[in-house]
């Protein structure tokens, strides 16, 4: 455990002296706050409509607002996250600094735990530096503070999602650009998984729907909180966690 | 301390280290010689436990390299021919990040106790990327030190280092290798192992073809340079009937080279001080042996230019 902190914590810390971690926080608020505006403008104007209109059912704060900014913000990060994580193994391995590592007496499993969790970790906090858009609805408003924090587990549970599928591809290749990509393109594979879910009927969209990776958000996005969904991310993020183990275990053969 | 059976490495079809067996002892200096892609890096990243071997076995200190993994890593230190450099911490957070993954309680007084012993006093604050090749090579040094391990594997520890740097780090790993602590250097500049090393292990297409002490492998046959002010025909004639001579080369510019089966320095002085002969070499050179050894191989034009420099 030891190891596996100190290895987070370096990771963590790297991308507060580089460039890329304070260029991805800034892109990160700059875009989510274009979208809460955008929302919130949109909320408040069909507010406004339903209030005097007798056939308009009236806004719900949580369905209206908080669900589709949190889906964007979900969207914004599948984009960011291949960024974080496609350095955290091939840039050790391009600088050959990973000899450090394979050198000394730490696991392959306190590594890949150690990666991840320190790329978690600044994932983390670009989710949590929404925060004061929910203390804004908090202020002006009242959200269900329930909704609100499945709406931030549910994001959360996707970043751990993409971290995993991103730390897999950083461990395929010494090429931080080829390990964006492929990260970006099996994340947009469940993003279509979802949608070919979302609009197809029988039991192939079900299985479609099941896979992928934002269909069990959904519910979540919503304050319905399924065990289902938290199994799923959990395996999920374990499988890949393990493929990366067994990549970084071959690093010794290949 | 160090013990090598029958090790083998394999890449795909391509055997790199083929059957290697060799054994160093506690507080012994150790140069692994061998040509480019002879297989030594592969030995000593085995060693290190970066690498798995496909057969045989290694053990530091009685435990197994592949069954006690992480309990031998504790008692080695290995800087590779590229050091483990993260170029955006600063000296002592990387010493002190080394020191923690590598076990070490106190893992602050560890880095500035070894920044002290590798000269790099003064530095902790400096970022790693700002440093001079030569500092950077220490700070590598630094991180295979910071545990205190029994063991040293040191690959090309001198490799692009100009020649002050490389005076520098010399002098550093002679005084790393006082006291018990084995060390095994590998390094293409000959004159430095011949100027740390007590033994040398010679690797050449994955299998070892020389081991043995510096003294005895070098003046196994005997190799002698002489150079006189008139290299007239007489003298190849008068070299070559001396008892004992096998072979005369007439290399240019009035050099000649000898190969000999037995010491014939006093004979070959006496036949060519009528030419004006102005000197005299009579010790085979670790050069030479090595040569010798690794006959057939593609010479590696990296350790002749070093060897110039140094000599």
């Amino acid at each position: 455990m030891r190891n596996t902190i100190a290895i987070a914590r370096r990771e963590l810390r790297h991308y507060f002296s580089t460039p890329t971690g304070w260029l991805a926080l800034c892109a990160f608020l700059v875009i989510t706050g274009f979208f809460f505006v955008l929302e919130l403008r949109w909320y408040t104007m069909e507010s406004m409509d339903a209030a005097y209109s007798p056939y308009r059912e009236p806004m719900d704060l949580g369905a209206h607002l908080i669900a589709p900014f949190f889906g964007e913000v979900s969207l914004i990060l599948l984009m960011i996250c291949p960024a974080l994580s496609m350095r955290l193994f091939a840039e050790d391995r391009k600088q050959r600094s990973f000899e450090l590592l394979l050198t000394s007496p730490v696991s392959t499993t306190e590594i890949v735990l150690g990666k991840y969790l320190g790329g978690m970790a600044f994932a983390g906090i670009l989710v949590l530096s929404t925060l004061h858009y929910a203390l804004l609805l908090f202020w002006v408003a009242d959200p269900d503070p329930g909704l609100m924090a499945s709406a931030y587990l549910s994001v959360l549970l996707l970043v751990g999602a993409f971290m995993a599928v991103g730390l897999l591809t950083s461990a395929m290749t010494e090429s931080q650009v080829v390990a964006l990509v492929l990260a970006l393109v099996a994340l947009l594979m469940f993003w279509v998984l979802a949608a070919v879910g979302m609009i197809g009927t029988g039991p192939v969209a079900t299985a479609f729907a099941e896979a992928s990776l934002f269909s069990h958000a959904e519910p979540l996005g919503r304050g319905v909180l399924r065990l289902r969904d938290l199994v799923y991310y959990a395996t999920f993020i374990g499988v890949f966690l393990f493929a990366t183990h067994q990549r970084v275990e071959g690093m010794r053969w290949g | 301390m160090i013990e090598v059976r029958e090790l083998e490495r394999s890449y795909g079809e391509h055997l790199a280290v083929r059957g290697v067996s060799f054994e160093v002892a506690r507080g012994e200096v150790v140069g692994f010689l061998g040509p480019n892609g002879a297989g030594k890096t592969t030995t000593m990243r085995i060693l290190a436990g970066s690498l798995g071997a496909s057969g045989g076995q290694a053990t530091i200190g009685g435990l197994d390299v592949a069954e006690h993994p992480t309990e031998v890593k504790r008692r080695i230190g290995y800087l590779p021919e590229h050091p483990p450099l993260y170029g955006t911490m600063t000296v002592r957070d990387y010493l002190c990040f080394a020191a923690r993954i590598k076990g070490v309680d106190d893992p602050a007084s560890a880095a500035d106790q070894t920044m002290q012993r590798v000269g790099l006093a003064g530095m902790g604050g400096r970022i790693i990327s700002h440093l001079s090749k030569g500092f950077q090579q220490r700070v590598g040094l630094a991180q295979a030190l910071v545990h205190d391990p029994d063991v040293l594997v040191l690959d090309e520890p001198t490799s692009g280092l100009d020649p002050a740097q490389r005076k520098e780090i010399r002098d550093l790993i002679r005084a790393l290798a006082a006291g018990d602590r084995t060390v095994v250097l590998s390094t293409h500049v000959l004159p430095e192992v011949e100027e740390i090393c007590e033994r040398v292990i010679i690797i050449e297409q994955g299998l070892i073809v020389a081991e043995d002490r510096i003294d005895a492998l070098a003046s196994s046959r005997r190799k002698v340079r002489l150079q006189v002010g008139r290299p007239e025909p007489e003298l190849t004639a008068a070299l070559e009937a001396i008892d004992g001579v096998e072979q005369v080369e007439d290399t240019g510019g009035g050099r000649f080279e000898l190969l000999a089966s037995d010491d014939v320095r006093a004979a070959v002085a006496r036949a060519a001080a009528p030419f004006d002969l102005l000197e005299l070499q009579g010790r085979e050179r670790l050069e030479d042996a090595y040569l010798r050894l690794t006959a057939g191989a593609p010479p590696d034009p990296r350790w002749r230019d070093d060897a110039e420099v140094q000599s």
